[in-house]
């Protein structure tokens, strides 16, 4: 994707011309334009989970919900909503410093970022183990794992690119003008969708 | 051998194919030995050992096939080997079996690979005809009929119809917007492959223990749920057509809202660009929700979730909701590229401006934000919520007004027009007309809740379905192949066999699917590999003339191949249109242009002398204006 | 630019619209008809084909007269002429559809909330489906209850409860237009009023494995008397695991969850197939 956003091409490189400049007709920059866009259809993923969730929940068992007996840590789950808020702050730092050509703080701020998700997803599966129902536990515990693991591989999506940005970021990579860092600007716009993925999801399990 | 398996290609691919098949297998033996389970499960719905392959034994093959070369290499840091164009453009037909960038490929790959999907789904629905053409069972028994017509919808739903709107659009779409590509030229070629992916998932279902998914394309739960192991084939296959649709239409929105010629503000896109911008959005939205779908009865099946159980506390009944609100938006993304093609054709062919332009885009739009608030009409028997009849009631039959409005506007582009007949591509958009009528007053026969509470789940269904989506989706296709087989093969289709094509497609598509309407309302239940016997006489008709309309295929078959290879030459321009991809060569140059063209005024100035639409970036800017050049000639 | 012969255009879209609708108005498209929700719907499908007809027509005759008018001679290289629109019409186009289905909304409002009337003196039964076969209970007759078969009084309102045990049927008796999906776990309603004596099939139509199409039953519309003699000679001693009320079916199912098996006990074979002709 990243080499769409810069069409320029490699003349002299190959024996034929490489792709021609085409004109820009709008002023955003094309790999964040898809990135939005897929995060609309990622909104939508969720979405037909939530009205998964709707069903069970409101239309079903309104009465009885979360049902007899169980208990949502959410204590834990709250820490753990901090700790993926603050990566988003991190996240922002790094791309931030990188605007100013400061490649320490890009790499303190995407090595935060890493760190926080990991840690977030690690709580997130110590939670699992120690709940106490499964997946298989009727369709509450359908739902809460469908909707939570949903949010959880897309975290694991979203520590993936991270890592790429890293990687990147420690070799030296990415630079103040914007086609230089969408490599972490990118994966970064991914990841503050994640955080708001995850209150929304937070509140409605855990929270209403 | 050794070279052969490093470079991205067939051998690697086929080696990354067997080394996902062999991480998938063993990934669930190994967990499951550990964990001390049954390792290999084959109650009805389990099979975790072929359920998990299936997921990656494609990517193993993409990954050896070079889908992901680059973006690799990009993420480990490592020089990226720019754009390798060894992989763009092809000079071989080796080189359409390539990884291959370039969106004319591209679409060429795509409208080849989706035809023969339609071949095949064809070949389904003439099983199908075979074993209702009597009463009683002759050929297949119940559960295999149920496959076929299950596997029959799929495959010219999810690999024929929508890829190939998609594939159209993907050759031609750049062109006429006046880019040398699309915006991810990378992203195209892995949601191309993704098809061939789905179609092997779905059609590998009829090797599956218990037969191919057999619960209707729709795959209701709890049928679905507990459905025999064909079932995840679906679950799966769907994921990957999915991904694929949803790619392209991120694809396409972003190379029309960025990679436009100068000029081309939104009041000058081609009709077609709008359709396929109308289109995108519906995929980008609606597409997950089959995902999901799909997804928690896979769950249910393989993980032994419960979304829909309701003795567990599911709702059966939300399956449908998310179901219908990713598939009736679908045959939207059926029919508005159709209605691009249908508007380009009309126009250039009655040598007239699109009547009422902008209505027609505003049309577009409208149809996309209504289609949202209708999924429930699929429903009304299907004991949803009553309160919500009404309200889906009057959204549904208000999608009338915006497709009447393309109906009547196509009308007013011929009135003072100068109507070819001539050309195929003309004759399928006129049959398109009033073939596709007759489905939308079905729909609106069924979208009215007291007649849809008798029709529903009868052969009036399956009539309206065909009269809309072969009338309409197929028809359009047709008029749209035709239409850009010249620019696409730089070679004249025989006109001859393009009418034989047409009127036997017309008399076969009528006389199949007419008679299901009185069948259906008379008491014909959809479905069924068996009937009453009074409903004989008209299954047999039924039947005799679906053979008709499938023979009368192997015609636009052999017209393609034959032309293909030694059709005269066409010419730039022999349509004499105004719109971009037509000032260009046939087939266009790689890069699609030397110089990006000027867009100067509307796309449809017919009749105006001297109104141009674009300036070719190699014309003499100051010796405008200048007349029309006149192109070559049509074949006539 | 020359004027169009509006007012022929006008008469022929008038006289294809007629002979259309009347040609069409001649079939009995529904066939037989016996409960009372067949007369408005009855009805309400002749508007629509009327109203069907004319807009085929006008789009018939506009097409027909555009490719007569205009079509090209061979050799004509000319361009039609640059109209580009004409507001007017096109808000005409936009405005009278959206009339005409708006009227259509509420009209079939109306017939909608017609056929779903329900009477105080309406009886109740109980319908169970399963893969592949029907049983009826008459909870207010003592739970007696029938497989494969049931019967109901002429001209007396009936409240059909629908409880599916497997997956999702669907209950059709073309005669009486009326159709309803059984869904497991929810209790679905058809309100239905025979009001003519005979032998009818109940159709499921909704797809739900092998044994779809041969999941049918006998539908009897008979005098009070003779119900009330069919409905004497029936078994009033439920099976232990047949219920008929929909709340002790979901109990049941509930309880039984444990042991996989449902109702399915009930003794109802699989309709043969022979079933599918008996009409
Ligand atoms: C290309 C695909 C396509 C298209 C375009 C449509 C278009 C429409 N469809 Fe259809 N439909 C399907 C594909 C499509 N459908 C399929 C596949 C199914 C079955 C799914 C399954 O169960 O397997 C289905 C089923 C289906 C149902 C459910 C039936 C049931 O199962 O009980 C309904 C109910 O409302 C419906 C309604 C409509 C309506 C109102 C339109 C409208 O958009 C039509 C609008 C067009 C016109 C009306 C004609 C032009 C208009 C004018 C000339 C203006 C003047 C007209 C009037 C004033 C009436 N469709
Ligand atoms: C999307 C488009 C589409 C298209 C194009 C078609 C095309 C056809 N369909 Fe299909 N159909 C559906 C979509 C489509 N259908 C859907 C969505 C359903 C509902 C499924 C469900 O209930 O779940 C359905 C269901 C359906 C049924 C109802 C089954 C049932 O309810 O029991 C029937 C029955 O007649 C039928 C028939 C046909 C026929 C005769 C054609 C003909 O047009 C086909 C024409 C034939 C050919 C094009 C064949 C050409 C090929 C050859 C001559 C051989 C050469 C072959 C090779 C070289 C491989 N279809
Ligand atoms: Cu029961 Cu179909
Ligand atoms: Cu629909």
């Amino acid at each position: 994707m990243e080499s769409a956003s810069l069409p320029v091409g490699h003349a002299g490189e190959h024996e034929h011309h490489g792709p021609p400049d085409f004109h820009r007709s709008a002023r955003i920059d094309q790999t964040v334009l898809g990135i939005l866009i897929f995060i609309l259809s990622e909104i939508m993923l969720f979405a037909s989970f939530f009205a998964a969730y709707f069903f069970i929940r409101v239309v079903v068992s309104p009465d009885s919900w979360p049902p007899a007996g169980v208990e949502l840590p959410v204590l834990i789950a709250g820490i753990n909503t901090v700790i993926l808020v603050s990566s988003s702050f991190t996240v922002h730092y790094a791309l931030e410093a990188i605007k100013h050509n400061n490649h320490r703080g890009l790499r303190l701020g995407l090595g935060m970022t890493w760190l926080l998700g990991a840690t977030f997803l690690f709580i997130q599966l110590n939670e699992y183990v120690h709940i106490g129902f499964s997946a298989r536990d009727g369709a509450f515990g359908s739902i809460f794992y469908g909707l939570t693991g949903l949010h959880g591989a897309h975290v694991f999506v979203g520590l993936l690119l991270l890592t790429f940005a890293n990687i990147r970021a420690w070799r030296g990579h990415f630079g103040p003008e914007q086609k230089n860092h969408l490599g972490v600007e990118v994966p970064g716009i991914y990841w503050h969708f994640v955080d708001i993925m995850w209150i929304v999801v937070f509140v409605t399990i855990y929270v209403i | 051998m050794a070279v052969a398996l490093r470079q991205p290609g067939w051998y690697r691919g086929a080696l990354g194919a067997l080394l996902g098949a062999a991480f998938g297998f063993g990934l669930v033996v190994a967990l499951r030995a550990i964990s001390g389970l049954d390792v290999f499960q084959t109650e009805q719905t389990g099979y975790p050992h072929v359920i998990v392959p299936l997921i990656t034994t494609p990517f193993g093959f993409l990954f050896g096939f070079g889908a992901f070369d680059y973006w690799f290499r990009w993420a480990a840091g490592k020089p990226t080997v720019p754009e390798d164009h060894a992989n763009h453009g092809a000079t071989r037909w080796q080189d359409y079996f390539k990884f291959n960038t370039d969106h004319k490929v591209i679409g060429i790959q795509y409208v080849v690979t989706t035809f023969g999907f339609f071949l095949i789904g064809g070949l389904l629905a003439l099983l199908i005809r075979a074993e209702l053409a009597q009463p009683g069972t002759q050929i297949v028994d119940a559960n295999v009929y149920n496959g076929l017509f299950s596997t029959h919808a799929v495959v010219m739903i999810f690999l024929f119809i929508i890829p190939m709107f998609a594939g159209i659009a993907n050759y031609v779409l750049p062109l006429m917007i006046g880019a040398p590509d699309m915006a991810f030229p990378r992203l195209n070629a892995l949601s191309f492959w993704l098809l061939p992916i789905a179609g092997i998932i779905f059609l590998g279902s009829f090797l599956a223990p218990g037969g191919a998914f057999d619960a209707g394309w729709t795959g209701y739960a709890p049928l679905s749920a507990g459905a025999p192991l064909g079932q995840s084939f679906f679950n799966i296959g769907v994921q990957f057509a999915g991904a694929s649709s949803i790619a392209t239409a991120l694809n396409f929105l972003v190379t029309i809202i960025t990679m436009r010629a100068p000029g081309m503000n939104l009041w000058r896109m081609p009709l077609l660009v709008w359709a396929n911008l109308s289109t995108s959005l519906l995929v980008v939205g609606a597409t997950p929700f089959i995902a999901g779908a799909q997804f928690m009865v896979l769950f249910e099946r393989a993980l032994g979730m419960n979304f829909f159980q309701f003795l567990e506390g599911g709702d059966v009944i939300s399956y449908q909701h998310i179901f219908w609100f990713y598939s009736h938006p679908a045959v939207y993304i059926m029919m508005l590229p159709g209605f691009g093609i249908i508007s380009e054709i009309i126009s250039t062919h009655s040598r007239k401006p699109v009547f009422g332009y902008r209505l027609m885009a505003l049309a577009l739009i409208g149809i996309v934000v209504l289609s949202y608030s209708v999924w429930a009409h699929h429903m009304f028997v299907a004991g949803m919520f009553d309160w919500l009849r009404v309200p889906i009631m009057i959204t549904t039959l208000l999608i009338a007004v915006p497709t009447g409005i393309k109906i009547f506007s196509w009308l007013g582009t011929m009135f003072y027009g100068k109507i070819h007949t001539y050309s195929t591509s003309m004759l399928f958009a006129l049959g398109f007309i009033v073939t596709f009528l007759i489905g939308g007053i079905s729909g609106v026969m069924v979208g009215m809740v007291p007649l849809d509470i008798h029709m529903s789940d009868t052969y009036f269904i399956v009539a309206h379905i065909h009269f809309v989506l072969f009338g309409g989706s197929v028809f359009t296709i047709f008029a749209g192949i035709y239409h850009w087989f010249p620019k696409m093969t730089g070679r004249m289709y025989d006109e001859k066999l393009g009418r034989v094509h047409f009127w036997g497609t017309m008399i076969g598509t009528w006389g199949t699917f007419v008679p299901q309407h009185w069948i259906g309302l008379d008491g014909m239940p959809r479905r069924v590999a068996d009937y009453a016997s009074q409903y004989g006489d008209w299954n047999l008709v039924i039947s005799v003339f679906a053979f008709i309309l499938g023979t009368v295929q192997l015609v636009f078959v052999y017209n393609m191949i034959v032309s293909w290879r030694f059709g005269p030459k066409a010419g730039n321009n022999p349509w004499r249109a105004n719109s971009i991809e037509w000032q260009v060569s046939s087939p266009p140059p790689v890069f699609n242009f030397d110089q990006i063209p000027r867009v100067v005024g509307g796309p449809y100035e017919y009749g105006t002398p001297g109104a141009r639409h674009a300036i070719m970036g190699d014309e003499d800017e100051l010796e405008l204006p200048e007349p029309k050049p006149s192109t070559v000639a049509g074949p006539a | 630019m020359t004027r169009l012969p509006y007012l022929k255009l006008v008469l022929a879209t008038l006289a294809l619209g007629t002979v259309i609708s009347v040609v069409m108005l001649q079939v009995d498209w529904f066939g037989d008809a016996a409960a009372t929700a067949a007369g408005p719907i009855d009805t309400l499908m002749e508007f629509t084909i009327v109203i069907s007809s004319f807009v085929f027509a006008i789009v018939c005759v506009a097409l027909g007269y555009a490719l007569v008018k205009w079509r090209v001679k061979p050799g004509d290289e000319g361009d039609g002429l640059p109209i580009h629109g004409n507001t007017r019409l096109e808000i005409i186009w936009t405005l009278i559809p959206t009339a005409i289905v708006l009227f259509a909304a509420g009209y079939s409002w109306v017939v909608m909330n017609d056929i779903e009337d329900k009477q105080p003196d309406a009886m109740t039964v109980n319908v169970y489906s399963q893969q592949f076969a029907w049983t009826f209970g008459y909870p207010e007759a003592g739970n007696k209850w029938s497989e494969g078969e049931f019967h109901v009084p002429v001209d007396q309102q009936v409240i059909f409860k629908m409880h599916a045990q497997d997956v999702i049927h669907s209950f059709w008796v073309p005669e009486w237009r009326i159709k309803k999906d059984n869904v497991p776990g929810i209790t679905t309603e058809a309100v239905i009023t025979p009001n003519e004596v005979g032998t009818y099939q109940l159709i499921c139509t909704e797809l739900c494995g092998a044994g779809h199409a041969t999941m049918r039953a006998i539908v009897v519309v008979e005098p009070r008397e003779d119900y009330e003699k069919w409905l004497a000679g029936l078994d009033g001693e439920v099976p232990e695991d047949l219920l008929l009320t929909a709340d002790q079916a979901i109990e049941l199912q509930k309880q039984l969850q444990g042991t996989e098996q449902g109702i399915d006990s009930s003794g109802v074979d699989e309709t043969s197939a022979e079933n599918v002709d008996q009409s």
